[in-house]
This record gives structure tokens, C-alpha cells and sequence, in this order.
């Protein structure tokens, strides 16, 4: 469930890149949830053409999902009611389209990059819309050939992926449970429940065998992996191949990407943690596993044998120095101790690295909004994550006992802590209370993010403010503004303004993927 | 001395005194002695005496003037002196602890302290909890004539990792551990000492630190863009 702020930064990204209109039907959709056409022509008053082709622009840019919801009874068969959702994480990724494009310049060429910066500005392409786009501007087409091998490198690589079926059957009879449990905000444990976003995109994805095979006839993808059900599939397709490639839609795989900035994320907070050599081994292992990781969120690496590790890590050109027991201590010092290992595989807890950096992010806000004293306070209470009562905290981290309170006090208006007060019933003491303080992570963590895409919001409207004020200077003559005046002043600042605003936002970007997607 | 022996000394003492005390003044002595260590405020007094005022107040004044008590800060409530008899040391509720003098938080003390322990671990890398303690004891009676406990030091080493200046890791026995068997707990500097702590990606700009965030919206009064905190972040 999306908070509150990031809808609202959905919003505006939606309006930025597509107008008003497709903004408003979006906003309906994130708001209200899953809403069939005539559901959607009644809250946004637009009329049906207008709301059809806002639906057809946010599906063509994977920004939303049709469905069909399973019939629940005998009765409502007859009527198939197609429902539309926005796909919420998809319109953020559209902020991190130049992360994207950096990855697969840094591990394939650039006539993948070209080709995957059509997908991102197009959302979706057949080959045959790709080899047009290719060819535009220049005197001879590029060969269908040609373009067919560079998608093939994509797709070996994962970073494309076949679009998912337009109007997928999905069973919403769970609907009620999750709303119920969503309710619950003062549950200690927040279990986050599968969502119906989830499952409907889950029920729309082809199964790996055909998602990234470029040919439907072979029944193998890419990596020569066969999977009996997609072969099956892959017989009925097989008919007229030729007018199927035609049909067959591209598209960036999102999943995969994220995986990438993951496991980056995961690396170098290793490496700032512990050392170069643990880094290299967690990539090792990383590495290793890609093609068997389900899922991007995964909570512990993928099982592997010493001997593996060590193949993989003697692979790199880093780990070629490192000794097995080198190896073995840097596996120790990522949580793998040897009573934890049970038939000599090791597996990383990766979950633990990612608290942290998400603990690193919180803990600095706490420190430049409210100080040392409170930041000694909130760490102690996050280390532990149990309730300790205000003179506790005071003498633990050295903090006046006078100050302690009014700091709690602090942090806990700006729901950065959680506080509960217990009533102490004694002779000598009436109407007395002991405040016991806590923090409670998911909460918090919640919290925080909504203030970042706030951030986000604020920085992306910044960025529109500053450009309007200054819009004349866009009309004027590039040579005007190389000589030195009020104009070439106004303009230098006006650069060194977007590259702050700009670099700023890609760098909350990186924590918002940190408490959203990671 | 015993517990037995400093107990029939007091007594000793007491009946010793009870010859040169007013009544009024054994009553009130035999209250703030039954106190202890914890000691008790004046107007408590009072309360569990039937004395008036006028000869209470006296009463103090000549026992204190007679060393048989004495006057002690109260950290819960700096305006409620407590009076406590001679021969006891304030308790850890009244004074703070180890870390407060005369009801205030010592913080020149926590501050040298520190200081000692950060600079022991930057010269050996990696140090344990007795080496810091063993050191200071050597070398550090000049700094700290009141001497330092093993508690302290155990405290401030856990503020130092609280402030993430120092980290508490296991030692691996390979290289900057060499000096500390594996497994045992040691600590050495974080690694972002040099520049601080680490910054996050909200931090770094006003909206991270704004503390009027919650009151900022598009078009509201406060927003981003009549921000006086981005026109300042801005001004190039």
C-alpha cells in the first residue's frame, strides 16, 4: 500500500510526463484501487474516450494492469467486468530510468542502451517497432537482424522481458482479510499480507520459460532452460510464427534492475561495514545465484557449499588474493558462524544488511534534526528495539536527566519513537506513571518513508519553480549567455541549482528504493 | 573496616552524642540517620515530628553545625536539599551516579574519558575492554586522580559505540586483530570517524532536516517553493 506522500509524488510524476488528464485517472486509480471503465468515467467526470485513452497510455507505459476478476459465485458469470489498476512502484521507477540506462552501459554496449532507452521513452515495442525506431535519421534501415541480436543480449541479461498478458483472471475473494489487517496499525508485528497488486502481476507475468525467449517456437529461453507448461504454451504460439513476432511486446524489466541496485546496495555496505575482501565475497556469492533468486525482496542468499563460494570468489580478479581462510573468516564476519551451518552450506542474511543501511539513513536525520543526545537516545532504543523507561535511557547513554524527557518528548511528536505510559500504583506514590519508550521499526520505517517521497514532492517542485522563474533565460541565444554579464551570472546559477536539486533527488532516490523496493 | 565494626562505632558515637544533644536535636538526628544513604528533605520532616518549626530549623542548624549531619543535592530536585548524616555516602538516586557531581552531570569528566579511550584505540587499532582499563590505570592517574572503575570505562566504551564512533566487533584473528584471540570482543574505530558519521540521502538537504516538514504542502503556507530553508540551500 502506497502512503499517503507517495501517492501523491506518483501523481506528479504521472502529470509531468503524460498531462493532466492521464494524472487524474491515475490519481482515482491509486486512491480507490482497482475501478472498472465505468467506475472510473464516474469519479473523474471525463468523458469515456477521454478515460479510455488515459487507460491505454498508463498500460502502454506499464503504469497500470488490467484484470478480470474471478467470478465468485454462479450468478456473476455472465458479466465480465475487465477492472484496471495503477501499478504504483512502476510509476516510481520512471525516476530511476537513467539508473537503468547506467547499468546496461556499464555491463553490456551502447547499442543496448539505445535500444532499452526506446523502451523506457515507449514503454512497450515490438522488434519491428524497434527496428524502426533505429533506423529513423538515418539513410539506410537497420537490419531486423541486427536489432533481433541486440535484443537477444538484453534478454539474456534479463534487462527486457516480454509484456505480461493484458487481462488476467484473478481471484479477489482475499480482499476482505487484507483490508482488515491493514486496519491493525498498532500491531507490534506488521506481516505485510500479499496484496491484490501483487498477485494480479504475479498472475500476468509468463512463466520464465517464454518471458525472456525471444522465439516462441523453441520452448527454451535464452539461458536453454525447458519448462514442460511454457513448451506447451510455446506449440499453440508456434502456429505462424511470423505474424507472432510481429505481435510480441517488449518491455524493460523492472524486476531485474532493482535486483541490480540491490545487490550494489548490499555490496557496499558490506565493504563500508567490514572490508574490500567481505564485499568480494558477497558479491561472489551474489553473482552466483542470480539466475535462481525468485524474488528481488530475498531475505537470505541462496544456499552454497564452501567450495563453491570459494570458486566463485577465486573467479574475480579481487578475490584471487584471498586465502579459503581468508574466505571463511569474511563469511563470519557476515553472520555465517559455524553453528549456524548445517550440511556445509553457508547463506547470508541479507535482510540484516539492508536494516542497517535503513537504520544508517534513519539515525542520520535523528542526529542533524535533534542532536547527539537524542541520537545516542534513539540509537539505544533501535539497537534493541525493547522498551526502556526515561531514567534508564538518561544514565545509559549519558545524557542529562533533565534533558533525556524533553527529548524523548521530541522524538516522539515527530513519530520517531513509540512511548507508552504505565501506571505505578504505591502507597507513597498516587497518580504517578513510569514512560517506557520504544522504537517500533515498521512503523517508523513507514513513517520515514512517506516523509521522503514528501522530500521527493518537494524537491521535484523546487525544480519546476526554479526553472519558470527563470524561463526567459531558456529563449535566449546559447552565445548571449557565454558572455560574462547579469545573464551568464543568472544562468551559471540557475545550472549549479539543477545539478544540486537534481543530484539530491537521485540520491533519496536511492534510500526511497532502500525502504521501498529493497 | 567490617560492617559489625563501623555499626558499634556509630553506635558508640550516637550514645557518645546523645549526652550533648538537645531532645529536639536527637529526635531530629534519629530520623535523618534512619534514613541512611537516601537522606531526607527537610519539610519530611515535619511531617513525622510533632516539633515546632521555629525549634526544627534550630535544631538542623546546630547538628550541622556539629558535623553530625550534612546537606546533599538531590538530582531528582535541585531546590529539595536533603539532609543525610554524616557518616553515609549519598545513594545513586540522590546523586545520579558515578557520572554527576554535586547534582550535575560531569560532563568534563565523560569528555576526557573518552578521549583517553578513543586515542588508545586509534594507536592499537584494535583494543579490549581490560587493555583500555589496564592502560588508563597506568598511565592516566594524572587525568583522572579520582581513579576510574571498570564500570566507567565499560560505559563509555558503549556511549562510543552508541555515538558510532567506535565499533564492538568479534575478533577474527587476521591482521589489524592479530593482537586479540578470535572470538573475543574488541573495539576499533569506525570507519567513517574521519569525516563524521555517515550522512544519509534525507540529511543532506533541507526537506531531511525541516522542522516544520509537516506543516510544508504544495500550495500551503509553508511550501517548496516560498521555502526560506531552499532559498537559502540555493543561493549560490
Amino acid at each position: 500500500m502506497a502512503t499517503q506522500y507517495g501517492i501523491k509524488f506518483a501523481i506528479h510524476l504521472i502529470t509531468n510526463h503524460f498531462g493532466n488528464l492521464v494524472a487524474k485517472v491515475c490519481e482515482n486509480l491509486l486512491r480507490h484501487g482497482p475501478l472498472t471503465l465505468d467506475q472510473l468515467i464516474h469519479y473523474t467526470e471525463l468523458s469515456k474516450e477521454q478515460v479510455k485513452n488515459s487507460l491505454l497510455v498508463l498500460v502502454q507505459h506499464n503504469c497500470a494492469q488490467a484484470f478480470v476478476p474471478e467470478p465468485e459465485d454462479d450468478g456473476s458469470r455472465l458479466r465480465i467486468r475487465t477492472e484496471y489498476m495503477a501499478l504504483f512502484d512502476n510509476i516510481i521507477h520512471r525516476l530511476r530510468f537513467p539508473k537503468f540506462l547506467e547499468i546496461v552501459s556499464r555491463k553490456l554496449d551502447e547499442e543496448c542502451v539505445e535500444l532499452l532507452d526506446g523502451l523506457l521513452r515507449d514503454g512497450r515495442l515490438t522488434l519491428k517497432q524497434m527496428v524502426d525506431r533505429a533506423s529513423q535519421g538515418k539513410e539506410n534501415a537497420v537490419a531486423t537482424n541486427a536489432v533481433r541480436e541486440i535484443l537477444c543480449k538484453l534478454l539474456a541479461a534479463r534487462f527486457v522481458e516480454r509484456c505480461p498478458a493484458p487481462e488476467p483472471v484473478v481471484s479477489t475473494s482475499f480482499k476482505e482479510t487484507t483490508t482488515r489487517k491493514r486496519g491493525a496499525k498498532s500491531a507490534k508485528i506488521f506481516e505485510a499480507p500479499e496484496t491484490l497488486e501483487q498477485r494480479v502481476i504475479f498472475a500476468a507475468v509468463p512463466g520464465d520459460g517464454i518471458r525472456f525467449s525471444l522465439t516462441p517456437d523453441t520452448g527454451s529461453n535464452v539461458d536453454g532452460e525447458t519448462n514442460s507448461d511454457d513448451a506447451q504454451m510455446s506449440v499453440e504460439e508456434n502456429v505462424e510464427f511470423g505474424a507472432e513476432e510481429e505481435k510480441i511486446l517488449w518491455r524493460a524489466n523492472f524486476e531485474e534492475f532493482i535486483r541490480h541496485l540491490r545487490r550494489k546496495v548490499l555490496v557496499e555496505n558490506v565493504r563500508a561495514q567490514h572490508d574490500d575482501g567481505t564485499a568480494t565475497v558477497l558479491n561472489a556469492v551474489l553473482e552466483a545465484t542470480r539466475t535462481v533468486e525468485r524474488k528481488v525482496k530475498m531475505d537470505n542468499s541462496v544456499p552454497l557449499s564452501l567450495d563453491t563460494i570459494v570458486t566463485e570468489v577465486m573467479k574475480t580478479d579481487t578475490g584471487r588474493t584471498m586465502t579459503i581462510d581468508r574466505i571463511r573468516a569474511s563469511l563470519g564476519q557476515l553472520g555465517c558462524s559455524q553453528r549456524m551451518i548445517v550440511d556445509d552450506s553457508y547463506s547470508i542474511d541479507l535482510k540484516k544488511i539492508i536494516e542497517r543501511a535503513r537504520n544508517e539513513e534513519v539515525e542520520s536525520i535523528v542526529l542533524k534534526r535533534y542532536g547527539r543526545d537524542a541520537y545516542r537516545m534513539f540509537r539505544l532504543l533501535s539497537r534493541d528495539g525493547d522498551f526502556h523507561d526515561t531514567d534508564q535511557i538518561a544514565a545509559s547513554t549519558l545524557v542529562e536527566k533533565k534533558e533525556a524527557p524533553k527529548l524523548l518528548h521530541k522524538l516522539w511528536n515527530d513519530n520517531y519513537l513509540y512511548m507508552e505510559k504505565i501506571p505505578v500504583t504505591g502507597a507513597r506514590m498516587q497518580n504517578t506513571s513510569i514512560t517506557m519508550w520504544k522504537v517500533n521499526k515498521p512503523l517508523l520505517w513507514e513513517y520515514v518513508l512517506d516523509e521522503m517521497y514528501h522530500a521527493a514532492l518537494n524537491l521535484n517542485l523546487r525544480m519546476a519553480f526554479e526553472q519558470e522563474k527563470d524561463e526567459e533565460l531558456l529563449n535566449v541565444p546559447k552565445d548571449k549567455l557565454k558572455e560574462p554579464g547579469p545573464l551568464q551570472k543568472k544562468y551559471k546559477r540557475l545550472l549549479n541549482v539543477w545539478l544540486l536539486l537534481g543530484s539530491s533527488l537521485m540520491k533519496l532516490d536511492d534510500a526511497l528504493m532502500l525502504f521501498h523496493d529493497f | 573496616m567490617s560492617v559489625l565494626a563501623g555499626k558499634r562505632k556509630r553506635q558508640e558515637l550516637a550514645s557518645s552524642l546523645s549526652a550533648t544533644l538537645s531532645n529536639e536535636e536527637r529526635v531530629v538526628y534519629n530520623i535523618i540517620r534512619g534514613r541512611k544513604e537516601m537522606g531526607i528533605w527537610q519539610g519530611d520532616i515535619k511531617r513525622e515530628t510533632n516539633i515546632p518549626d521555629s525549634l526544627m530549623k534550630k535544631s538542623i542548624k546546630m547538628l550541622l553545625a556539629k558535623t553530625l549531619i550534612k546537606e546533599v543535592v538531590n538530582i531528582q530536585n535541585k531546590s529539595k536539599k536533603v539532609l543525610m548524616a554524616a557518616e553515609f555516602e549519598p545513594s545513586k538516586e540522590i546523586t545520579g551516579g558515578e557520572w554527576y557531581t554535586e547534582g550535575k552531570l560531569d560532563t568534563q569528566l565523560i569528555e576526557a574519558l573518552s578521549d583517553v579511550c578513543m586515542k588508545l584505540i586509534l594507536r592499537q587499532k584494535v583494543s579490549t575492554r581490560e587493555g583500555i582499563l589496564d592502560w588508563i590505570r597506568k598511565v592516566g592517574t594524572e587525568i583522572f586522580p579520582g581513579g576510574v572503575s571498570a564500570g566507567q570505562v565499560e560505559q563509555i566504551l558503549k556511549v562510543l559505540v552508541l555515538e558510532n564512533k567506535v565499533q564492538e566487533v568479534n575478533s577474527t584473528g587476521f591482521g589489524d586483530f592479530a593482537s586479540v584471540p578470535a572470538g573475543e570482543v574488541c573495539y576499533r574505530l569506525a570507519k567513517k570517524t574521519a569525516v563524521g558519521v555517515k550522512v544519509g540521502a534525507m540529511a543532506s538537504f533541507p526537506c531531511g532536516v525541516c522542522p516544520r516538514i509537516n506543516a510544508c504542502t504544495p500550495d500551503g503556507v509553508i511550501s517548496p517553493t516560498n521555502c526560506q530553508y531552499f532559498e537559502k540551500w540555493l543561493d549560490f
